[in-house]
This record gives structure tokens, C-alpha cells and sequence, in this order.
């Protein structure tokens, strides 16, 4: 199976590839580092329903 | 060969002078008298090891490049352009140039020829008084004379003056003095030895070794012509490099994938020749040659050090100068600016310090400043013409010092010992009692007040429940983002058990074998299991690879009937049961059709019209009108056909005119017919004009043949055997009703169903009391779970990658149009 490197987006293999889905240690590794610093977010509605919610 | 006549004594003379020019005004300097003698050969073959490195192979291809380094030294005073290496079948080996062959005059001192001198006296030679060359190769200046002392056969052929000398050695001794043995126009010096095989461990030459160092050597040397021949197998290869180190550069990236034309900058300052190419690739691999005097300086040195020194200060200013990085906050370190760049730097200098138990490295203290500046100057001013090649570089560093700051928030993940320990997790983590993984289950609940209540009506024997929090964040004045917190994160980590990262991480190590997603049904909810998803699959995929992780199925809605009490889990299922429960009392049928159906097969007609409704509230695919869509899925017979004829085109758009206005008396819609002239066929224009806005749509045969168009007509009720509305429906105790559209059909039937009937919907796990809970969600006799596949998430994570990308604009697009993919990949 082949899948896009998350970062790079490089064509990379799944089968025995230690960093799946990622093509290489680092790119793992800076998705990582995305994790711990927040980077990762969905961007919510700009709705009022969804901010009344948030407020309670 | 190391001949004659060229000392450059650079004192007194004009600085802009080049070298190349005071060699030749200066090329008759450099006799037999330069000739120096400092030491006696027996020595070197009692410990050969002392002058050659080794008595392998590596001394042993030592051999030959001694030899060649005084050709070399040839081509650099200017006065050789070719030279021949030939490894004969016995394992010897010549040396040919034709540079000015080494002199045969007699040396005033030692009363034998130069050439003798040379090829007898340790460290004989003109490059040790500094005159005879200005720059020297010469590994580690031993001479030729070590040559000499170590094969066990040495000829010497030398054209100098219009006559051919010739001398034969054994193991170092001459058979008998320099004789002049014909005439010739030609000059040069051929050598041939034999390296000795009591001395050498084994005397078999690498072709490949040679060719090595002989290709370095030709890129060091621009233009310089190198052959070298193996008559053992009639190999032969041929190196010569009209773009010098710039052509070394290339051959070094010739399997990367580079970002620019090779950059070469030159300089010439203090007596040292400067000479550097780099270019970067896709890579994050350095790759730099250095070398002074042609010598691989392995070990660097200082004039690698300036270099570096250099590079970095000069993409750094660039970076600023130019808004890529503020000065103030980032920097980019030498390791940023480095990351993928090849290069080559090589100097010339006239005497050179090498240090290091190799002698490997460049020592010359007044080397680095140099050729900072020299990089300074020269450089910075290449990016000044080349803005192009200057931004790629100053870019591909920049993402190297992302990438360096992204793996410096990763450690700080885990950098505390005891951070990911499970005892750092009072509080947070209800655990189970089961201590065997493979029996336990781990749920991970979204929100307090629904991780309270999953608390109390789990079975605590086996099942752990871990509430997290989905960070929300205020990024707009009404826009939220999603996220989870890197605490969150940690907590989860430490709650698996799994560690993190390539060190740590081991899916064996997991405390629970059932590791359960359960979220609110809302976009909310979605939200946190899309982050969860991304996570797992990206940094813990062997966990979803071993079946590890499931996504919960809370209900959304409860229905009451009576005493009796249904969990339904989606809006699809609750309508699906409200027509199980009407079909038998209710009967149907197009206003025209003659006969009414009922029971089962208007069940499942019903359902599929269900479907159909669905599919056209997400058809995206261009953006047109759905309730055009749903016209066009109405006609009796429609397909691409049609849109070769006008005038079955003509009635369709007036039918689809009619339908519309009966859905949407309040809407006005124009349709022009016009022609396709890339189908060959008509297209319909249509213009939808509604609350003073105007949109506009095509119909035509990209859209009639998309896959996304044929499925919704497959579930249209023309083809399920309704019919077209507007519809007739009759109850049981013969009250009969029209509904003319089928929407209309879908709301009376369902309303009718709902008599009686009371239907909770749940907003989120919070409303569900923990017996609730419990008994539709986490129970094992009842629930159900989703398992999480690879498969499921390949195509997703490619999704989930613009949904988190940085730029929101795009991202919000990118939403738009793909909104049924991201409705599937909520699972």
C-alpha cells in the first residue's frame, strides 16, 4: 500500500516502513512537534448556535 | 613531473598580477639547484607504514597517487593538460604526462642527475622550498622517492630538452645512472613501478578506487584531461571537467533532486586561491567537500570553518533583509542553512598546515577570516543578481529551523522522566481493575460532564474511562478551532502506556486492547474524534494496524412508544424505524398510477426515497441547486442522450421548470438551452434568481455522466417504481390526501408515524444518565463499535491534512467543496 507523506507528501510506502505513515523519521517527527505545539486545529463554524455553546 | 624552472617569488610583485602570468614570466626560476635534499630513503622501507599510511590496499593505491600528485603539480604551475594512468595485468602500474619531465641535469651536490635525486632522496623535491611551486598537492609530500623505495621495479622515462632519458631502479636503487637513450620533440614524464610484494599485504589495484580519486582530482583541476586504463580488463575511462568543482557539485547531486543551477563564486585575496560551488536538493543530508591544495581535507579545517561561518551569516541577513525571518525573534542556525546543501570549496594556498592524526584537516589560523569574507563579499552578491536561487535557499533553510523547532516541541513532550508515567495522572483517569491488557478497554470521552457519568455506569472490572477536553480556541471574533491541548495529549500517552516516538514507542505496551472512541454525535464530537483519528493514525499506527481502536456508537435519538423504549443511533435509522412502524397502516402511489402500493415494497420504496433525499442534500458536485438536481432525477427518461437533441432537451427543461416551481413557487428560474460545441451536444443554462440573489448553473454532459449525479438517480422514485409526484396517499380508514412534492410525501408519512410516539434527541453523551449510557453505549452485550481500520483512514488523513493545514482560507474552501468526503470521513 502506498500512502502521502503527511508532511512532505511524498508517495511512501506502508509495508515495513518503520515512520508509516510518514516517509521519514523526521517528518514523524515534526508532526509530532505540531501536536505539542497546538498547531493542529479544526476551524469551527462561524455560526451563533456554535458560539452560544461555547460560551456556556 | 616535478621539474624545472618556475620559482614564483610573489614579493615585488603588483598584486593584480595572477598566478598563472608570474608562473610563466617567472617560468625559467626553478632548476637543478631548487632541488633540495633533506633526508636517505632506507628508512621507508623498514617502516613503510610511517610514510604511506599502511601496507594494505589503501598504501598500496597511495602509491599511484603520489606519483599522480606530481603531475597534478604540473597541471597547476600550468604546464601539463594531460595525464594517463595505466594498471597493467602484472598489477603494475605507469604514470604518463606531458608536462616539462622532471630535470636531468646534474646536481651540483650530490653529483647524480636531478631525476636520480628525486626519485632517491626522501622529501627531495621543489615543493619544499615554496619556490619552485607556488601551490603543491602532494599528499603528504613523501615524494616520489617512496615510490621508488617500495616496488620492487621502477622505470623512469623523461623527454626534456628534445632527448629521451631512461633509468631503471629495484626496490629503490638505480641499475645504472640517467642515459640519454634517443631524440624527441615531445616533453613529459612516464613512470612505471611495481609495487614490491614483500612489502605490501596485497598488490591486486581497484580500477574503482583509482577512478575515485582520479575523477576528484579532474573536477579539482578544470580542464585537466585524466585517463585511466586497466589492461586486465580493457577498461577504460576518461575524466575531464570544463566546469571544475561546479561540475563536481553536479555529479554529487546526480541522484538528488536539486533546487537551483549550482551556484560557483571564485576569489583571490592574501596569496590564497579560493574556489567554491554548492548547490541545494530535496534532501536534508549536508554533503561538503573540502580541500586545500587538492588534498580531501576529510577532517575539514579552517577553511571549511569559514565557510560555514560565512553561509550562515549571509542566508541569515538575506532572510531578514528580505521579510522571510525578523531578526529579532528566529534565526537561522548553521544547521538550517545546511541542510541539503552540497558543496564543494577548494583552496590553493602556498604552504599548508595539515593537522590531525590523518592529516586531515586544514590548520592555516589565517584561513578562516578569509574565506568568511571572500564568502561574504562573493556571495551575498551572487543573491543580490540571483533573487530566484536566493529565496529557494532562504526558504528551504527557513523550513529546516520549522522542522528543528517542531522536533524541540516533540522532546518536550516526554523530556521529563516521570512525565508520561501513569501515576502522573491523579485524578484524570478512572482505570480499571483488570491488569490484563488484552481484557481491558479504555474509553476516551469527550467533556466532564459525560466523562461523570460514563464514570459511574461503566463496569469498572475492566473499563477505564479518560475524559478529554477538545481545546477550543477563539480565533475570530465568532470563529472557534477545535484542538486538543499537548496536556491532552500527554494524558492520553500516558494513560496507553504506549510512550511516544521512535524510542519510546511500542504498541505492545499497551494497558488496554479495546481503546474506544466516544464522542458527542455533533460536529463538535466529530471534531475531537477527527483530531483522536489523525492522532492515532500518524503517531500510533500499529495501534489501529492491531485492531486496537473502535469508535463508539452512542444513540441519537430514544424513542418511546408506550412503555417501550428504542435507541436509535442516527436520523437515517429514526426514519427507517418511523416507516417500519407506519407502512403497514399507510398506501401510496403516483396521482396517475391506478393502483395504490402497500406493505413491504412501498417500505422499501420509501426507504430508498429516503436516500434519495439525502444524497441530494450533499450533492456538491459544482454547486448546483439541489432542487434542480432533484428535477432532473424526476424525469422518466434522462440521460445523456438527451442532451444530443434540442428539442427532448427543450421538454425536459420545461419539466424541470414545472417541478421546480411546484417545490419553490417562490423561486424564479430561467433556463437557456445553448450549444456544447466540446460534447457536440446542447447544455441547459439555468439562472436562479431568490431573495434578489442570483446563482447559476450548467447542465450538460459532464455533469449527467458524473458518478455522484448517477447515484442520485438511482434512488430517484421514477426508478423504484413510485413514480413522479405529485402522489396520492390513502390510510387505513380511507381518508386520502394529495402531496405534491416528495418531500411532502416524506414529511406526511413520517408525521403520521411520529402519533404517539416520543422521540428524545440527544445532544451529547452528557443528557444520557449513566444507566443510559451504559446500557446503549458500553455495555457488551448491546453496544456497538465501529473498528477502526487502516484502510478507513489513508484516504481521510490526506482530508484531515487541509483541514488542519495553517491557512484557514483555503482550508475553509477546500470544506466547501468537498463536503461529502468530510461526511464520510467522520465514520
Amino acid at each position: 500500500m502506498k500512502v502521502k507523506c503527511p508532511i512532505c507528501k511524498k508517495e511512501t510506502e506502508w509495508e515495513e516502513n518503520e515512520f508509516r505513515p510518514f516517509c521519514s523519521e523526521r517528518c514523524k517527527l515534526i508532526d509530532l512537534g505540531k501536536w505539542a505545539s497546538e498547531e493542529y486545529r479544526i476551524a469551527g463554524k462561524k455560526d451563533e448556535e456554535d458560539k452560544k455553546k461555547e460560551e456556556e | 613531473m616535478k621539474t624545472g624552472d618556475t620559482a614564483i617569488e610573489r614579493k615585488g610583485k603588483k598584486e593584480k598580477e595572477t598566478v598563472s602570468e608570474e608562473r610563466q614570466q617567472n617560468s625559467d626560476a626553478y632548476g637543478v639547484e631548487e632541488i633540495t635534499i633533506l633526508e636517505g630513503l632506507e628508512a621507508v622501507r623498514k617502516r613503510p607504514a610511517m610514510y604511506i599510511g599502511s601496507t594494505g590496499a589503501a598504501g598500496l593505491h597511495h602509491l599511484v597517487f603520489e606519483v599522480v600528485d606530481n603531475s597534478i603539480d604540473e597541471a597547476l604551475a600550468g604546464f601539463c593538460t594531460k595525464v594517463e594512468v595505466i594498471i597493467h595485468v602484472d598489477n603494475s602500474v605507469t604514470v604518463i604526462d606531458n608536462g616539462r619531465g622532471i630535470p636531468t641535469e646534474m646536481h651540483p651536490e650530490k653529483k647524480m642527475s636531478a631525476a636520480e635525486v628525486v626519485m632517491t632522496i626522501l622529501h627531495a623535491g621543489g615543493k619544499f622550498n615554496n619556490k619552485a611551486y607556488k601551490v603543491s598537492g602532494g599528499l603528504h609530500g613523501v615524494g616520489v622517492s617512496v615510490v621508488n623505495a617500495l616496488s620492487e621495479l621502477l622505470e623512469l622515462e623523461i623527454k626534456r630538452n628534445g632527448g629521451v632519458f631512461q633509468q631503471e631502479y629495484k626496490r629503490g636503487k638505480p641499475v645504472a645512472p640517467l642515459e640519454e637513450t634517443g631524440k624527441t620533440k615531445k616533453c613529459g614524464t612516464k613512470i612505471t613501478f611495481k609495487p614490491d610484494k614483500d612489502i605490501f599485504e596485497a598488490t591486486e589495484y581497484s580500477f574503482d578506487v583509482l577512478a575515485q580519486r582520479l575523477r576528484e582530482l579532474a573536477f579539482l583541476n578544470k580542464g585537466l584531461e585524466i585517463t585511466l586504463e586497466d589492461e586486465r580488463t580493457e577498461k577504460k575511462q576518461e575524466f575531464c571537467y570544463k566546469g571544475g568543482i561546479v561540475s563536481f557539485v553536479e555529479h554529487l547531486n546526480r541522484n538528488k533532486e536539486p533546487i537551483h543551477k549550482p551556484v560557483s563564486i571564485s576569489d583571490e585575496r592574501k596569496g590564497i586561491m579560493l574556489e567554491i560551488a554548492l548547490q541545494y536538493n530535496e534532501s536534508y543530508a549536508e554533503n561538503i567537500f573540502s580541500f586545500a591544495n587538492n588534498i580531501n581535507t576529510v577532517d575539514g579545517g579552517t577553511h571549511l570553518s569559514g565557510f560555514k561561518t560565512g553561509l550562515t551569516r549571509v542566508v541569515n541577513s538575506y532572510a531578514i533583509k528580505n521579510g522571510f525571518i525578523k531578526s529579532d525573534k528566529e534565526s537561522l542556525t548553521g544547521d538550517d542553512v545546511r541542510e541539503g546543501l552540497t558543496a564543494v570549496i577548494s583552496i590553493k594556498l602556498s604552504n599548508p598546515q595539515f593537522e590531525g592524526q590523518t592529516k586531515a584537516k586544514l590548520g592555516n589560523s589565517e584561513v578562516k577570516g578569509i574565506v568568511e569574507t571572500a564568502v561574504n563579499e562573493k556571495l551575498s552578491g551572487f543573491f543580490e543578481e540571483h533573487p530566484p536561487i536566493a529565496r529557494k535557499i532562504a526558504e528551504k533553510s527557513i523550513t529546516a529551523a520549522r522542522a528543528r523547532e517542531a522536533a524541540r516541541k516533540a522532546k518536550e513532550l516526554t523530556r521529563r522522566k516521570n512525565a508520561l508515567d501513569i501515576s502522573s495522572l491523579p485524578g484524570k483517569l478512572a482505570d480499571c481493575a483488570e491488569r490484563d491488557p488484552a481484557l481491558s478497554e479504555i474509553y476516551i470521552v469527550e467533556g466532564d460532564s459525560a466523562g461523570g457519568s460514563a464514570k459511574q455506569g461503566r463496569d469498572r472490572r475492566n473499563q477505564a474511562i479518560l475524559p478529554l477536553k477538545g481545546k477550543i480556541l477563539n480565533v475570530e471574533k465568532a470563529r472557534f478551532d477545535k484542538m486538543l491541548s499537548s496536556d491532552e495529549i500527554k494524558t492520553l500517552i500516558t494513560a496507553l502506556g504506549t510512550g511516544i516516538g521512535k524510542e519510546d514507542f511500542d504498541a505492545g505496551k499497551s494497558r488496554y486492547h479495546k481503546i474506544v472512541i466516544m464522542t458527542d454525535a455533533d460536529v463538535d464530537g466529530a471534531h475531537i474524534r477527527t483530531l483522536l483519528l489523525t492522532f492515532f493514525y500518524r503517531q500510533m499506527a500499529a495501534l489501529i494496524e492491531r485492531g486496537y481502536i473502535y469508535i463508539a456508537q452512542p444513540p441519537l435519538f430514544r424513542v418511546k412508544k408506550g412503555k417501550a423504549e428504542r435507541y436509535i443511533k442516527d436520523e437515517k435509522g429514526l426514519q427507517e424505524y418511523l416507516i417500519d412502524l407506519t407502512a403497514d397502516g399507510i398506501e401510496a402511489k403516483s396521482k396517475e398510477a391506478k393502483t395504490y402500493i402497500s406493505g413491504d415494497k412501498l417500505n422499501n420504496i420509501l426507504k430508498r426515497l429516503i436516500s434519495f433525499e439525502l444524497l441530494l442534500t450533499r450533492f456538491s458536485h459544482r454547486k448546483i441547486d439541489s432542487d434542480i438536481i432533484r428535477a432532473l432525477a424526476l424525469e422518466e427518461e434522462f440521460d445523456k442522450s438527451i442532451l444530443k437533441n434540442k428539442a427532448r432537451l427543450q421538454k425536459t427543461v420545461n419539466d424541470v421548470k414545472n417541478l421546480f416551481a411546484e417545490e419553490h413557487p417562490d423561486i424564479s428560474l430561467k433556463i437557456d438551452i445553448e450549444e456544447d460545441e466540446e460534447h457536440k451536444a446542447y447544455k441547459a443554462v439555468c439562472e436562479i434568481k431568490r431573495d434578489g440573489s442570483k446563482a447559476e448553473a450548467v447542465i450538460d454532459e459532464e455533469l449527467v455522466t458524473s458518478p455522484e449525479f448517477k447515484e442520485v438517480r438511482s434512488q430517484s422514485p421514477v426508478l423504484t417504481g413510485l413514480g413522479a409526484p405529485p402522489y396520492k396517499v390513502r390510510k387505513k380508514d380511507g381518508s386520502e390526501k394529495v402531496l405534491n412534492t416528495t418531500t411532502a410525501l416524506i414529511d406526511y408519512i413520517l408525521q403520521a408515524a411520529k402519533e404517539g410516539l416520543s422521540i428524545q434527541r440527544y445532544k451529547g453523551l452528557g443528557e444520557m444518565n449513566p444507566v443510559q449510557l451504559w446500557e446503549t453505549t458500553m455495555d457488551p452485550e448491546k453496544r456497538s463499535f465501529l473498528q477502526v481500520k487502516i484502510e478507513d483512514i489513508v484516504a481521510a488523513d490526506e482530508i484531515f491534512t487541509v483541514l488542519m493545514g495553517d491557512q484557514v482560507e483555503p482550508r475553509r474552501e477546500f470544506i466547501q467543496q468537498h463536503a461529502l468526503e468530510v461526511t464520510n470521513l467522520d465514520i
